[in-house]
């Protein structure tokens, strides 16, 4: 048991990458998710086409796989562009990292482009006519008036998204970013304790998944703030 | 010199509304001049909300013209803003904004659309919460206010905008009928100030008192206009006669 | 860059291998776990805090942490035992996909069982003190008036975590199984062809999810049949 000890900042650095990897997909899902939404409730047939076999596509294929296309079809890709360039280059890849995340993003923004339509949809229209005609442009509703009731809708759903999402951080392991699950199996082919390596992993993942609960429940009550009538 | 009063301030003419096929307004004239009071009654159905909604463009009109304080409404969006500052609506569900606070509500359009201060935006909600006579509801959220004190902050919230028309679509449909009579006062003094009011309603009495034209709509056509004196002691039209009858029976 | 076409074909029957295997996986898993949720559940509402602060317990722990450290761990980990290296579990906990069939039904049972949980607070109480006043018991009602509608309001949830569990028999590529995923990595790591193997993969995916949505759609139908005007 005393054996993690010596691994503890390999662990911690390994949690900050993944509080990272996490921060970066919750920015790209939220724009995804946006845009999503926008598109699927446009006018213009071809997006909502689009966003519609966007959710579909990435909502069917498992993580694992969407990674491993992202990774090295953008590898394939990539070099192939830069041979034209420059055909001396041999291999150009995108850091796992940035690959890993914006993965991970695709998914869950998905998820959350279904959420956010949900909610929009949810929204009072008596709200937008009040607002309209007060004299109130689109762009000022749209800030004012409906994303603040929009997002109290959208939490519930968009804080499972979120827990999702950092369990899915333990896939890009797989592709060698050096976050905690990628550590304990160093660790493990060094100390021969899988287990104990492995239930620090867990252990971890539980602390900060159930820190996102939290937060999601708070912001849920301060959401609903205006609601409890007294 | 131009009588102002002679000017009519909201001018609909020949409007026609569609929704599909439905033909929701057929071939509507109307014209009110500055200070009058109208108040539009017929059975559900009839286009009296549609009307109304076309004359702040939250609903577009088909065909003829809508013109108000001199400007015509059409795609233009320059028009369209101009003319919704102009004019204030009250809505049967109240539509108040839940997430923000009763001052708040009322601070919003004037901060966003007249650019006002925060200190500005504040005097002028308290005058209008003052005029509603709820002052003290200022910091409390919609929700913790009954149905007659939401209305009258909706009352006060389209009134910070200064307009000059105010629109009132069934102001107390939607209220139990103990809170009817505090919206209604507030609508009576309004009218009294001299404010220009069109109203959709039921409430007869209040008709009677504060109109100066009754219009009667029955399946999106105006059937009849008249005085309040000559509309309901000599309607014109079998329609008329028969919804005063339904109307006026309890 | 062009698309190897006749890459695809000639892997079609490796993938048919790779298809027969997901398909044992999410089949077993999902009848094991779904009876798991059911215990689960059962224990979850109950009021003896003997019972359901186990549920509570494994539910909280099954869902926070990610399904590919679950995977590890009982594949990897539990190797780690001389205790579990010398029992009779050893046969079953040495192969990995009995590692994998345990993993992803604990799994599933703890997402099921909360999803059980919602749907039979979901049935409106006025119903059950209908049944009540009509002298039914307590097991008469759960049965008769709380099992239906709660599978009925379960089902799309249900479906989703179906779906879910497909997507999640990929991790079995990562402990040398070879479903649908492990076979197009193996193709993958000899040609080198990322888009057309993982394409043609993830293609297949589709189409077992939109079976799985297909058969909840069926079933929503039956069990919504009282519905229907």
């Amino acid at each position: 048991m005393y054996v993690v000890v010596g691994w503890l900042d390999e662990f911690l650095w390994g949690a900050l990458v993944v509080l990272q990897i996490f921060m970066v997909g919750l920015t790209m899902t939220v724009i995804l998710g946006l845009l999503g939404a926008a598109a699927k409730l446009s006018n213009i047939p071809v997006l909502r086409i689009l966003a519609t076999a966007y959710t579909t596509v990435f909502r069917a294929v498992p993580e694992l796989l969407v990674l491993l296309i992202i990774y090295f079809g953008s590898a394939i890709t990539l070099t192939a562009i830069a041979k034209l360039i420059n055909p001396e280059i041999k291999f150009v890849d995108i850091p796992p990292f940035w690959a890993g995340s914006f993965a991970i993003s695709l998914i869950i923004g998905a998820y959350a482009t279904e959420t956010f339509r949900g909610a929009f949809q949810g929204v009072d229209p008596g709200q937008i006519k009040a607002a309209r005609s007060l004299g109130m442009s689109a762009t000022h509703t749209f800030f004012y008036v409906r994303l603040p009731q929009m997002w109290r809708l959208a939490l519930p759903g968009f804080g499972n998204h979120m827990l999702s999402m950092m369990k899915d951080t333990a896939l890009i392991s797989v592709i060698g970013v050096e976050e905690i699950l990628y550590t304990a199996e160093i660790a493990t082919s060094v100390t021969m304790q899988p287990f104990t390596m492995y239930m620090v992993v867990a252990i971890i993942y539980l602390i900060f998944t159930t820190v996102i609960m939290a937060i999601v429940r708070m912001l849920e009550r301060m959401a609903n703030r205006h609601l409890e009538s007294v | 010199m131009i009588e102002k009063q002679s000017i009519p301030i909201i001018q609909l003419q020949k409007v026609d509304k569609f929704f599909g096929e439905f033909q929701a307004l057929k071939n509507v004239n109307l014209e009110v001049r500055q200070g009058q009071k109208v108040v539009v009654c017929g059975p559900s159905g009839s286009g009296k909300s549609t009307m109304l909604h076309c004359i702040n463009r939250l609903e577009k009109h088909d065909r003829g013209r809508v013109v108000v304080a001199g400007i015509e409404l059409n795609d233009s969006l320059k028009n369209i803003d101009a003319v919704r500052s102009e004019i204030g609506m009250v809505f049967q569900q109240f539509n108040l904004f839940p997430h923000l606070k009763v001052v708040e509500n009322l601070m919003l359009a004037p901060k966003l659309v007249r650019k006002a201060t925060k200190t500005e935006a504040r005097k002028i909600a308290m005058t209008y919460l003052d005029r509603v006579h709820i002052p003290e509801q200022a910091e409390k959220y919609p929700i913790q206010l009954s149905g007659g004190q939401q209305q009258r902050v909706a009352i006060a919230r389209a009134l910070c905008m200064n307009p000059q028309v105010m629109l009132f679509d069934e102001p107390t449909s939607a209220l139990d009928p103990e809170m009817i009579a505090e919206v209604l006062d507030v609508m009576v003094e309004l009218a009294k100030e001299g404010m220009t009011m069109i109203c959709v309603t039921h409430e007869m009495g209040f008709a009677r008192s504060v109109a100066d034209l009754m219009v009667f709509m029955d399946e999106g056509e105006v059937v009849e206009s008249a005085v309040p004196d000559d509309f309901f002691a000599h309607p014109e039209s079998e329609r008329t006669k028969l919804f005063l009858s339904q109307i006026l029976s309890h | 860059m062009e698309f190897d076409f006749a890459l695809i074909f000639e892997s079609v029957p490796k993938m048919a291998t790779g298809i027969g295997l997901t398909l044992q996986l999410l089949v077993l898993a999902s009848i094991i776990g779904t009876t798991l949720a059911v215990c689960t559940a059962l224990m979850r509402i109950s009021k003896i805090p003997l019972l359901s602060w186990p549920a509570i317990v494994y539910i909280y722990i099954f869902r926070g942490t990610p399904m590919l450290v679950q995977i590890f761990l009982i594949y990897y980990g539990l190797a780690q035992f001389q205790a579990v290296r010398d029992s009779f579990m050893w046969i079953a906990l040495r192969d990995p996909f009995w590692c994998a069939i345990i993993a992803f039904s604990l799994n599933v049972g703890a997402y099921t069982a909360e999803i059980l949980r919602g749907g039979i607070q979901g049935v409106d109480a006025g119903l059950l003190r209908a049944a009540t006043a009509l002298g039914l018991s307590k097991s008469q009602r759960f049965i008769h008036i709380t099992t239906p509608i709660a599978i009925r309001l379960a089902l799309p949830a249900f479906g989703n975590e179906t779906v879910s569990l497909m997507k999640s028999t990929a991790l079995a590529s990562t402990i040398t199984m070879f479903d649908i995923t492990g076979v197009a990595r193996t193709i993958m790591a000899q040609t080198f062809a990322p888009y057309e193997i993982f394409l043609s993969a993830a293609i297949v995916y589709l189409f077992i999810a939109w079976f799985i949505q297909f058969g909840v759609a069926l079933a929503e139908r039956r069990y919504s049949r009282h519905m229907q005007r």
